[in-house]
């Protein structure tokens, strides 16, 4: 059916990323985490 | 929550969606990031100008979520009345920003509080995804609602949602505003619980765990509960992270036990493809492992470290940028509410959702205190 919600449907609105935001936020979360202990974060540089 | 979950604008049935358009994408990134920094402006100004006046105590116990959700909502009235919400809504990325939150929330605690924390959490996320779901099937079907919208809401109560109404929509093959109004109910009911259950636990005396465990097993999104957590204090967010990030990953598992049922119980097909452990990794939120890994490398990086202050300054970075990705997404809360298909759908439904909410409490309530009464964190 048209009205049905298919776990595989795309998002419904125009505009939105398609890439998975769950292994998209772990990537950004690890390469922040990643950028501040290898200190190219340095302290004082985020309020 | 799920990859697959949309913003409110998403799901927000019976508009016409907008085409894509940079410039407009831009632009809302640019609202949402003027909000959060304004969000973190506030929450040191208002307690300076304020400091030895009647509202200084006041001011200095509002936290970032209280600000952030607030400016949220103001940005969505002035963006609606002048047209152009909807447009920009494709940058409010609540979803993406709380998981972000959460994957660096992982860097704050260590894996060990994770492994102590992970049976109480099971135990607790099993039964309460239990009690709360057939509670609110058992009262749905009381007001003879339909099956499939008896399950959304059911999921929805009981695990962690819009995420899981997805999942469960994806399992019964729900219709499309079936959905967008029970994810309209988990926003209302939400954005009450973010401010009511930190200052329940307090007048309850209750400890920072207990706390914690009640907020991640009651409040049905994710980024509701970091918000209720983050007022609570970072102790009973780190709990409630825990509590919720278990709840989530069992979401797959109710998935694969609704649609068994929906096909074999309620369709009587047969011919259908059977669900199984592919159905379960594909609802799984990976960012759970992201969470998990955060914590592992912080908490290695801590032991060995030559310069335990450097280090423990570094990880203060660290949080200063789970602060903001989570002041990001509760100012898209904010900007993402709507409540318009809440009021075609009558009042059955809603009912059956405050019933149940208050039946969540109670239960959640109880489990915490029994499972969370003597963990320390």
């Amino acid at each position: 059916m048209a009205g049905d919600i298919r776990p595989e449907d795309p998002p419904t609105q125009a505009g939105k990323f398609s890439v998975n935001e769950d292994w998209l936020a772990t990537a950004v979360g690890l390469v922040l985490l990643a950028l501040v202990l290898v200190g190219a974060i340095p302290v004082g540089v985020i309020p | 929550m799920s990859s697959e979950a949309p913003s409110r604008a998403e799901i927000d049935s019976g508009e016409a969606p907008a085409p894509p358009s940079w410039p407009w994408i831009v632009l809302g990134a640019v609202v949402v990031l003027g909000l959060a920094a304004l969000t973190q402006f506030l929450v040191t100004w208002v307690p300076e100008v304020t400091a030895g006046t009647g509202f200084g105590q006041v001011a200095d116990s509002i936290e970032f979520p209280v600000y952030a959700i607030i400016l949220g909502f103001l940005g969505n009235v002035i963006l609606s009345a002048l047209r152009i919400r909807r447009r920009l809504a494709p940058a409010f990325r609540t979803e993406f920003f709380i998981k972000t939150g959460v994957v660096l929330l992982g860097a704050s605690i260590n894996i060990a509080v994770i492994v102590r924390a992970a049976l109480p959490s099971i135990a607790q996320a099993v039964l309460m995804i239990s009690g709360v779901f057939f509670f609110t099937w058992w009262l749905a079907g009381l007001l003879h609602l339909d099956d499939k919208l008896r399950a959304l809401l059911a999921s929805a109560l009981s695990i962690c949602g819009v995420s899981a109404a997805i999942a469960a929509g994806g399992a019964v093959k729900a219709k499309k505003e079936q959905l967008a109004y029970v994810a309209s109910l988990v926003i209302i009911f939400a954005v009450p619980a973010i401010f009511l259950l930190p200052w329940l636990s307090g007048i309850l005396g209750l400890s920072p765990a207990v706390t914690g465990a009640w907020i991640g097993g009651n409040i049905d999104t994710t980024a509701a509960v970091s918000a209720a957590g983050a007022i609570a204090g970072e102790e009973p967010l780190q709990i409630a992270t825990i509590v919720k990030v278990t709840q989530n990953a069992l979401m797959g598992v109710v998935a694969v036990l609704l649609s068994l049922y929906f096909t074999f119980r309620v369709e009587r097909s047969t011919g259908g493809e059977r669900p199984g452990w592919g159905t379960v990794w594909e609802r799984f939120p990976k960012f759970v492992l992201g969470f998990i890994a955060a914590s592992i490398i912080a908490t290695i990086f801590l032991s060995a470290a030559a310069d335990p202050d450097g280090a423990k300054a570094a990880i203060g970075v660290v949080n200063n940028l789970r602060t903001w990705f989570l002041v990001l997404a509760f100012v898209s809360i904010g900007l993402e509410f709507q409540a318009s298909s809440v009021r075609e759908a009558g009042w059955q439904p809603v009912v059956v959702f405050a019933g149940a909410t208050v039946f969540n409490l109670v239960l959640g309530l109880i489990l915490a205190s029994l499972l969370f009464g003597n963990f320390q964190v």
